[in-house]
């Protein structure tokens, strides 16, 4: 995987020959797409445009094959055990209101627990709250450390150094060290009988990797969970694309995700149900495409996937989607681009930490060793300004409070500049972005 | 930030003479922009004849946001309350003279939805009492 080559897929950076001035540094909100897949969507319209499923025509049959053969690929790539349990949304918050409306408003009752973090994204976190206050059920929440920017564990008399050791006494640097068996008692106080969904993300959207280095906690919340009865849905809407991930490992009922931010067209997404809960499934829209047959005062559902399918898909995102994820099968290497990012990350908070005023908001050491999203704050210049300083510069980054107030609330921040990193970045990107941030601050 | 932004606005950012608080303020009005903590409150003197006459404001918040809440005091003062409502986004986008996308915008109008509302409040108050003194 040779990572300058790769930017020549990307026909928005242009070519060698007539480079585009673009720093792309937002691929958290959305990433940028490969040739490939926008080859596919321009097929698919010029030779391949026709319904899907309802249609007798060749055209249309032919269409609904490459549809499903897509829903198919997807199952692999996240390790699905059936094509059946994915249901394509338009995105992530399409697909957890989707989990909210079949499942938790026709299984939940007042009384019941759901427990999320203080770092979700409002997408994992507004319908729950809706939920909770038109049914009663309660939302409960796994806090962040507001200093060390991982879950649990605010007793600072718990503290684990990196050698295994636990000293529980002394003071440590609050930015290296991880607390893994206080957060698991922390989160066992958090599961109650009273518990039926746990709802989290798997890596945060402003601070990147809040559990631990190899995802142990997580594994072990899943379990927990599980062993109370109750259901786990993942939001891997910031893994996908970047790092292995196997449903089968990380064992959820529901998993998000977001196609274009995994090389897709916009308007895409994926909602992994296991199949297990696929009886306690009600419909979330109803129309055509989902229903099995109509009558004048009732009627029947499709089997799942399709009774959570209404209406007209968006065919042409998914043909796309599909050549999104032949490039990441055939391209990536995920271990390669674990040490790219590495390298790069290393490179940008080593240089925002020589810049006077600047403040990293994220597990330091833990970025360094491969996170994909920075998040910063500059003393005397508002983030809306950095972020348009940049742009003006040729560099794309995001500020404000990243759909996160709750956790922004928490970390005592009301606005930060995010940097956010792909395959297709190089150590010329964030040197040009640390560039530019110096002369910022220089007052330039 | 000095290539962001043209000199007039950076001058009202770092040397505005409408920094403060009106004594005995005719009106008052307070928002923030939650997406990012942009704030502005702003209290003023109205004449017995609708004219704005003096008007001082606190902003916290980008150098848009401040910017452009200087540039409206020093537009609106001498204006009578009508033309005060009358004024757009338009009327902002001219005033801070730069090109503004939608969020950006957002952050450029703050200080004309918090000076309207005020003075709107201000209107509607005086003629509930006009109203009250007539029955």
């Amino acid at each position: 995987m040779n990572f300058k080559r790769l930017c020549a897929d990307f026909p928005i950076f242009g070519t060698k020959s007539v480079p585009k001035e673009l720093v792309y540094l937002d691929s958290a909100a959305t990433s940028q797409k490969p040739q490939a897949v926008i080859d596919a969507l321009t097929a698919f319209y010029t030779h391949d445009n026709a319904t899907v499923h309802r249609v007798v025509h060749d055209l249309g049959e032919q269409v609904t094959t490459k549809y499903e053969a897509v829903r198919q690929k997807v199952a692999q790539f996240i390790g699905a055990a059936h094509a059946d349990e994915i249901v394509f949304t338009s995105g992530t918050t399409a697909g957890i209101n989707m989990a909210a409306e079949s499942w938790a408003r026709a299984n939940l009752q007042k009384g019941d627990e759901i427990l999320i973090t203080q770092a979700e994204h409002h997408a994992n976190f507004l319908p729950w709250q809706r939920l909770a206050q038109q049914t009663g059920v309660t939302v409960r929440t796994i806090t962040i450390h507001p200093e060390r920017f991982v879950l649990g564990c605010t007793n600072p008399e718990h503290q684990q150094y990196d050698d295994g050791s636990y000293n529980y006494t002394e003071q440590a640097d609050a930015t290296e060290v991880v607390c893994a068996q206080a957060q698991c008692d922390y989160f066992d106080s958090l599961i109650t009988p009273n518990t039926k969904l746990v709802a989290v993300s798997m890596y945060s959207n402003v601070l990147g990797n809040i559990w631990d280095e190899d995802y142990t906690l997580l594994k072990q919340l899943i379990e927990r969970a599980h062993a109370q009865g109750a259901k786990v849905l993942l939001d891997v809407a910031q893994v996908i694309g970047h790092q292995p991930f196997n449903v089968q490992e990380f064992p959820a009922d529901f998993v998000v995700f977001s196609a274009h931010k995994a090389l897709g067209p916009t308007g895409l997404g994926v909602l992994y149900i296991n199949r297990a809960v696929h009886n306690e499934l009600v419909p979330y829209h109803v129309g055509g495409g989902m229903v099995y047959s109509v009558g004048a005062t009732q009627s029947s559902w499709q089997k799942m996937p399709h009774m959570l399918e209404a209406g007209t898909p968006s065919i042409a995102a998914v043909i796309g989607f599909g050549a999104a994820l032949d490039y990441m099968n055939e391209t990536f290497d995920f271990e390669l681009m674990a040490k790219h990012r590495a390298s790069l990350c290393s490179a940008l908070i080593g240089g925002l930490q020589q810049i006077d005023g600047v403040t990293i908001l994220g597990n330091i050491k833990r970025l360094m060793r491969g996170g994909h999203i920075v998040q910063f704050s500059v003393a005397h210049h508002h983030a809306h300004d950095v972020a348009s300083y940049l742009s003006m510069h040729g560099i794309a980054v995001r500020a404000g409070h990243h759909c996160a107030q709750p956790l922004m609330e928490v970390l005592g921040v009301e606005a930060s500049v995010r940097v956010s990193i792909h395959a297709y970045n190089n150590v010329e990107d964030i040197e040009r972005l640390l560039e530019v941030l110096r002369a910022a601050v220089r007052n330039e | 930030m000095n290539s962001l932004y043209q000199e007039h606005l950076l001058d009202h950012y770092r040397n505005s003479p409408y920094r403060g608080t009106v004594a005995d303020a005719d009106f008052v009005g307070d928002d923030h922009n939650p997406s990012c903590g942009d704030r502005v409150s702003l209290s003023g003197i109205i004449t017995s004849d609708g004219i704005v006459a003096t008007v001082r404001f606190i902003a916290h918040g980008c150098v848009l946001s401040q910017a452009a809440v200087s540039l409206l005091i020093e537009l609106v003062q001498g204006k009578s309350v009508h033309e005060v409502l009358s004024y757009t986004s338009e009327t902002m986008v001219s005033l801070v003279g730069i090109r503004l996308g939608p969020t950006r915008l957002k952050c450029a109008l703050l200080c004309l939805q918090v000076l309207q509302d005020g003075v709107r409040g201000h209107l509607q108050h005086n003629q509930h009492q006009n109203k009250v003194v007539k029955d």
